[in-house]
C-alpha cells in the first residue's frame, strides 16, 4: 500500500441517519499517503461520521471508500473494522477501564509482543506507568496511552476525533508536536477532526472544511488564506487573521 | 430501491434473522390473544357484560385512582423528609422504608384480616386499652386500596428519593435567595421537578395493581385479573377469558401512552453531581417538626412492615412444629430451584437479545428484541391466558399434523411455566442491562473492534468484566420477583410444583391462616434477605 500515491480515496460518500438529514452527502476526498489532514466543521456537520465510516463502524447509504486498491465499503461490501488498517483514537479516548495501562496497548496485539510495548511506552514517554490504570492517569497521559494503543498495530492510517479538546492549551500545544513527530517518524497517514483553527494550522499538511456534510473548502495549509468564498470558513480565517495581529502588536519593537 | 435491497443484503447476518426469531418465539402469548380474538366471544360472554364487566372496569379504575392517590402521599413525604432532613435514626428509618416490598401484597392481606377482623389481634389490643370495637372492616374496596398502597408504595419512595438526593444545592439556594421558603421551594421547584420519576413509579405501581389477583380474590373484590380467572377456571370459557384480557391490556396500553404522554411534557435536565447531598447540607430537625417527621414516617412502616410481620410472626408461633415439618422445607426448596432456575434464564436470554440488537445492522428490526419486554407491563392473567391458548394450538398441531403428543412437556413439566416468567420479567433483567451498556458507551467496544478484536472477544474481555456488578444485582432483582410471583404460577403450574407464595396463598384462601404463616415468613425472609444484599450492593456498585 506503501506505494501508492493515495492511501484513502472516497467517492460520492453519503449516510443520512433519518433518511432525511444527511450527516454526509456525495463526499469525495483523496489523501495523499504521509499527510496529515484536518478535518475542520462545526458540530453537525459530519466531521465524526466521517471518521466513523472510514473506520467500519459506520454503514454508508452510498458511495465508496477505498483504502489503496482495497475496498472498504460500498454498496455491497463493508469491511469489518478489525480487517481495516485504521487506528482511531476517541476523543474521550476510550481507554478499558479495568485494564492497566500496558494491557491496554497489548490489546490489539498477539500475546508475547513485550517488546513492541515497551518501545511504545518509550515512544509516548510513558516509561514507568505501565501498571497503572487509566482511573490514576492525567487526561494528556491518557491520550498519549490512546494513541499508543492505536499505533502499536501499525496501522496505515490514524484517525483522531477531537484528539485536543479535553486538554489545556500547554498540553495541547506539546501533544500536538508530539503526534506529529510520531506521525512523521513511522511514516504514517493521518485524518485529525478538530473545532480549533489553531490545531489544524499547527500540525496539518491541508485543511478541508465541513458544513452540512459537505466540503466548502479543501486547500493546502500553505494556500489556506486565498481566495476565501464561503462565510464560515472567512469568519473562522478572519478570527485567525485577528488573533496573529494581536500577538505581532503585542511584541515589543 | 435496488439499493436498498443490496444494502440489506450487506447489512443482514445470521444475529439479525435470530434476533428476529427470539422475539418472535418470546411474543407469542401477545400475539395468541390477538388472534385468538378473531374466534369470536365464548358462551358466557353475554353473562359476563350483563353482571360483571361495568363492576370488573368500575373497580380496576377506583384501584388505580385509590392506590395513585396514596403512594404519592406516602412515597413523596417520607422520601422528602428522609433526603433533605436529619434526625436521629435516619438511616434506618431510610431503609426500613423499603422493606414492605418484601411482603407480597396478598399476604399483607391476609394478616389484615388476623390483625383487624373479628378477634384479630389488634382489635384485641385496642379493647383491652378500652376501645369498644369489634373489628375494622378491610375486605372492601377502600380495604384492598389501604392493603394495596401499603405494600407498593415503595417503588413511588424508591424513586422519589433517588430523585431528591440528587438535586444540586444551588437549586434549594437559589430559591432561598429569591425568597422561597421551603414549602415553596418544596411545591414550586422541588415536587413538580420530580413529577417525571413520579409518574414513572406510579406507573409500575398501577401494573402491580392491575396484576394482583390474591389480595383481591381474599377480601372478595371483582377486578379484571379476578375476572379472568374466574372466567377460566369457573365459567370455563377461555374465549371470553380471551375478550377480558384483551380489554385490560386496553387499558394498560392506554395507560403507557398516558405515562409516556406525561413524562414527555415534563421532562427537566439538570446536571446531577455525583456526591451532592452530604448529609452536613440536610436541615436538622428540631422541636415539633421532628415529631411530626417521626410520626409520618411511622405510619408506612407500622402498617406495611411491622404489623404485617408481627401477626405472622404470632400466627408462625402458634405452629412451631411447621417449622420443622420436611413439607416446608421441600416447598422452600423447589421454590428457589424455579426461581434460580429461571432468573438464569431471563439473564441468559436478556443479555443474547441485547448482543443481538447490537450485532444487528437493520435498525428497523431491532423493534423484535424489545417484544419480550412488554411482558413486564402485561398482568399474569393475560400472560397465561394467551400461553394455555397458544400450547393448546401446538399440542394440536403436533398431534393433527405430525403425530405426536406433546402435551405432557407443556403441562407435565414447568417448560410452560418458565417460559411463562421469561416473558413476563424479560424487561426486569433487560432494561438495568441495556442502561449500564449505554453508560459505557459504543467507544469502548468500537475501540475493542478497531483493535482487531472480534464480537466475542470484545463481549467477553470488555463488556462482561465492566457490567458484572450489574448483572448480579439484576440477577437478585428478577429472582425477588419471581420467589413474589403468584398469577401466573397458579395458571400454568404442573400438578407437582409448589412454591411459598402457592403454599401461602393456598392455606390462606382455605382459612387456614395460622398454616399459610410459615410459608409467607420463610418467603418474607428470603426476599428481605436478598434485598438487603441487592441495597448493599446497589450502595457498592455506585461508590
Amino acid at each position: 500500500m506503501g506505494t501508492d500515491k493515495y492511501i484513502l480515496q472516497i467517492e460520492e460518500l453519503s449516510k443520512s441517519y433519518d433518511k432525511k438529514i444527511f450527516a454526509l452527502k456525495d463526499f469525495s476526498y483523496k489523501l495523499e499517503s504521509g499527510k496529515i489532514c484536518a478535518v475542520v466543521g462545526e458540530s453537525g456537520s459530519g466531521k465524526s461520521t466521517l471518521l466513523k465510516l472510514i473506520a467500519g463502524l459506520e454503514r454508508s447509504d452510498q458511495g465508496q471508500i477505498n483504502m489503496g486498491d482495497q475496498i472498504l465499503c460500498n454498496d455491497q461490501i463493508h469491511l469489518s473494522p478489525q480487517k481495516r488498517s485504521v487506528g482511531l483514537v476517541f476523543q474521550d479516548f476510550a481507554l478499558f477501564p479495568h485494564l492497566r495501562v500496558k494491557e491496554n496497548i497489548a490489546f490489539g496485539l498477539a500475546p508475547g509482543s513485550h517488546s513492541k510495548i515497551e518501545q511504545m511506552l518509550k515512544a509516548v514517554r510513558l516509561e514507568g506507568y505501565e501498571d497503572r490504570f487509566p482511573s490514576e492517569l492525567s487526561g494528556g497521559q491518557e491520550q498519549r496511552v490512546a494513541i499508543a494503543r492505536s499505533l502499536v498495530r501499525e496501522p496505515d492510517l490514524l484517525l483522531l476525533d477531537e484528539p485536543f479538546s479535553n486538554l489545556d492549551t500547554n498540553l495541547k500545544s506539546e501533544l500536538r508536536h508530539e503526534i506529529k513527530r510520531l506521525i512523521k517518524d513511522l511514516g504514517l497517514s493521518m485524518i485529525f477532526i478538530t473545532h480549533d483553527i489553531y490545531d489544524a494550522m499547527d500540525i496539518a499538511d491541508e485543511i478541508i472544511f465541513l458544513k452540512e456534510g459537505k466540503i466548502v473548502r479543501q486547500s493546502a495549509i500553505t494556500d489556506i488564506f486565498k481566495a476565501v468564498k464561503d462565510k464560515y470558513v472567512k469568519e473562522n480565517m478572519e478570527e485567525l487573521k485577528r488573533s496573529a495581529e494581536t500577538i505581532l502588536s503585542m511584541i515589543p519593537k | 430501491m435496488r439499493s436498498r435491497w443490496r444494502h440489506i443484503k450487506r447489512d443482514i447476518s445470521p444475529w439479525s434473522l435470530l434476533m428476529v426469531t427470539m422475539g418472535i418465539l418470546l411474543g407469542i402469548p401477545l400475539f395468541s390473544i390477538g388472534i385468538n380474538l378473531f374466534d369470536g366471544v365464548g358462551d358466557m360472554w353475554n353473562h359476563i357484560l350483563e353482571y360483571f364487566l361495568l363492576e370488573y372496569i368500575s373497580n380496576s379504575v377506583y384501584l388505580l385512582l385509590g392506590t395513585g392517590i396514596i403512594c404519592s402521599i406516602l412515597g413523596v413525604s417520607t422520601a422528602w423528609i428522609v433526603s433533605k432532613y436529619d434526625f436521629k435514626y435516619r438511616k434506618l428509618i431510610s431503609w426500613l422504608l423499603y422493606m414492605p416490598l418484601a411482603i407480597p401484597s396478598y399476604i399483607v392481606a391476609y394478616t389484615y384480616v388476623g390483625l383487624f377482623g373479628n378477634g384479630g389481634s389488634l382489635i384485641l389490643v385496642l379493647q383491652q386499652l378500652g376501645f369498644e370495637l369489634q373489628k375494622i372492616e378491610f375486605m372492601n374496596t377502600p380495604g384492598l386500596i389501604w392493603v394495596l398502597s401499603i405494600s407498593l408504595y415503595p417503588y413511588v419512595y424508591a424513586s422519589l428519593r433517588a430523585m431528591f438526593s440528587n438535586y444540586p444545592h444551588a437549586l434549594r439556594d437559589a430559591a432561598y435567595l429569591l425568597g422561597a421558603n421551603e414549602n415553596k421551594y418544596f411545591f414550586k421547584v422541588a415536587l413538580p421537578m420530580a413529577y417525571p420519576a413520579l409518574i414513572a413509579s406510579l406507573f409500575l405501581v398501577f401494573m402491580e395493581v392491575l396484576n394482583d389477583y390474591g389480595a383481591a380474590k381474599y377480601f372478595g373484590i371483582n377486578t379484571f385479573t379476578t375476572g379472568i380467572f374466574r372466567t377460566w377456571t369457573a365459567l370455563e370459557d377461555l374465549s371470553s377469558a380471551i375478550y377480558l384480557s384483551a380489554i385490560l391490556l386496553v387499558l394498560v396500553f392506554a395507560l403507557m401512552r398516558l405515562n409516556r404522554w406525561m413524562r414527555s411534557r415534563r421532562s427537566y435536565a439538570f446536571k446531577i453531581k455525583e456526591i451532592s447531598d452530604k448529609g452536613d447540607r440536610r436541615i436538622k430537625l428540631e422541636g415539633r417538626r421532628k415529631y411530626v417527621a417521626y410520626f409520618i414516617l411511622s405510619i408506612p412502616i407500622l402498617f406495611g412492615l411491622v404489623l404485617p410481620l408481627g401477626q405472622l410472626m404470632h400466627w408462625a408461633s402458634l405452629n412451631m412444629e411447621a417449622l420443622y415439618s420436611s413439607e416446608l422445607w421441600e416447598v422452600a426448596f423447589q421454590s428457589v430451584t424455579l426461581a434460580s432456575t429461571a432468573a438464569i434464564l431471563i439473564l441468559l436470554f436478556a443479555l443474547v437479545l441485547l448482543y443481538l440488537s447490537r450485532w444487528n445492522y437493520i435498525k428497523s428490526l431491532n423493534f423484535f428484541s424489545r417484544i419480550p419486554a412488554i411482558g413486564y407491563v402485561l398482568p399474569g392473567a393475560i400472560i397465561g391466558i394467551g400461553i394455555i391458548r397458544s400450547s393448546q394450538e401446538i399440542i394440536n398441531f403436533f398431534q393433527d399434523q405430525l403425530g405426536l403428543e406433546v402435551g405432557y412437556l407443556f403441562y407435565g413439566s414447568s417448560f410452560i411455566l418458565v417460559y411463562a416468567y421469561i416473558f413476563r420479567f424479560m424487561a426486569v433483567a433487560y432494561n438495568p442491562i441495556e442502561a449500564s451498556s449505554l453508560k459505557l458507551g459504543k467507544g469502548l467496544s468500537e475501540s475493542s473492534y478497531l483493535l482487531g478484536a472480534n464480537r466475542w472477544r470484545t463481549m467477553l474481555e470488555i463488556d462482561f468484566p465492566l457490567i458484572k456488578p450489574v448483572i448480579l444485582s439484576t440477577f437478585l432483582l428478577v429472582f425477588i420477583d419471581l420467589m413474589k410471583e403468584l398469577p401466573l404460577t397458579l395458571i400454568l403450574k404442573p400438578y407437582n410444583l409448589n412454591t411459598l407464595a402457592l403454599n401461602a396463598y393456598a392455606y390462606a384462601d382455605d382459612e387456614r391462616l395460622v398454616e399459610a404463616a410459615w410459608p409467607a415468613l420463610l418467603l418474607v425472609a428470603m426476599i428481605g434477605l436478598l434485598m438487603i444484599i441487592l441495597n448493599r450492593r446497589t450502595k457498592m456498585n455506585s461508590n
